[in-house]
């Protein structure tokens, strides 16, 4: 083992603020999961409706009752998932999370707000999602409104460590055998 | 005929040795001994080749040494961070078996891709965060993450 100094290397990316791809990826994880559940519940309760009536229960997107029902869903999917860890599915797979402006833990209140006002970025024809890429935060406007911010969740240090270690373990295995071998 | 003058010379001898004795500051007398001089004389390697060192450890009592030793002391002395920041970390997993034991407790062949696809994506952000910060012209550094989180980052 040799001793040297490694101040100079970045040490983990924990805690700093996530990058717009981040984001969008984690987004789109998210996107895609909470409706392929809803499509499944959807898909349920229709096999459900037949077996128990009979009839055949078809989904119509344009409903207005399927939309309310679904624009429920997903804001159960995300304020509590915010709530609950500050983190989504998506999030938690990109290793992003929601955090308070100055770093502390989101809350309830907090996840809430967000939540309702997420949409407003996308109402703004998307322009609300230009302050992850210009905002010196990478906060967005729904982020600015509810006081919040994402930051890196995981860390990248750990996850190098580990990579090494895999690329050591096979070599010092066959080390171990062939001594126990001699 | 020489013992009364053998005798009687000692004594003076003795009192003259006396009197130079107690006139003598031994304090200012070894202030002008050059120390450095002296020790640079003796051949300590030799000194120490004719210790018999495990004759020596016999004959300490090392738990008592070890008593008497303020250890909180010694390791108030100690910048354990400056130490620990000098540990080549990598190299220590890469060669010894706290590898291993990380690799068997880490999980598997999901987290090694995990691990790889969320270093992949940091490496996008960033990219994507230095041509816009370019195209944005701007000076100042942006804070790295919120000053809860991120040690040096501006309190708001």
């Amino acid at each position: 083992m040799s001793a040297g100094t490694r101040a100079d290397r970045p040490v983990t990316s924990q805690g700093h603020y996530a990058g717009s791809a981040s984001r969008f990826l984690a987004y789109a994880v998210d996107s895609t999961v909470s409706s392929g559940v809803f499509a499944l519940a959807l898909a349920g309760i229709s096999y459900v409706v037949s077996v128990v009536t009979g009839s055949h229960v078809s989904w119509n997107k344009g409903n207005i009752a399927v939309a309310i029902v679904f624009a429920g869903w997903e804001f159960i999917y995300f304020a509590y998932s915010w709530a609950a860890s500050g983190k989504t599915f998506g999030m938690a797979i990109l290793g992003v999370r929601v955090v308070r402006a100055d770093g502390t833990a989101v809350g309830p209140r907090h996840a809430v707000l967000r939540t309702l006002a997420f949409p407003l970025s996308f109402l703004l024809l998307g322009l609300g999602f230009a302050g992850i890429l210009v905002q010196r935060e990478h906060r967005a406007l729904h982020d600015l409104i509810a006081g919040t911010a994402v930051v890196y969740a995981w860390d990248a240090r750990a996850a190098r460590l580990r990579f090494l270690a895999r690329e050591a373990e096979p070599a010092a295995g066959s080390g171990r055998s062939q001594q126990e071998n001699g | 005929m020489t013992d009364p003058f053998e005798a009687l010379a000692q004594r003076v001898a003795e009192r003259v040795l006396d009197l130079v004795v107690s006139a003598l500051d031994m304090n200012a007398l070894l202030d002008r001994v050059d120390v450095n001089a002296l020790v640079g004389r003796v051949d300590v390697n030799g000194l120490l080749n004719r210790v018999d060192v495990p004759a020596l450890l016999d004959r300490a009592d090392v738990n008592a040494l070890l008593d008497r030793v303020d250890v909180d002391s010694l390791l108030d002395r100690v910048d354990v961070n400056d130490l620990v920041r000098r540990v080549d970390v990598d190299a220590l997993v890469e060669h010894t078996d706290v590898g291993a034991i990380i690799a068997r407790s880490s999980g598997g062949a999901a987290s090694e891709a995990l691990d790889a696809a969320r270093s992949q994506v940091v490496g996008l952000d960033q990219f994507i965060d230095r041509w816009v910060q370019r195209g944005l012209r701007r000076k100042h550094p942006a804070p790295a993450g919120p000053p809860a989180l991120v040690k040096g980052s501006p309190i708001q």
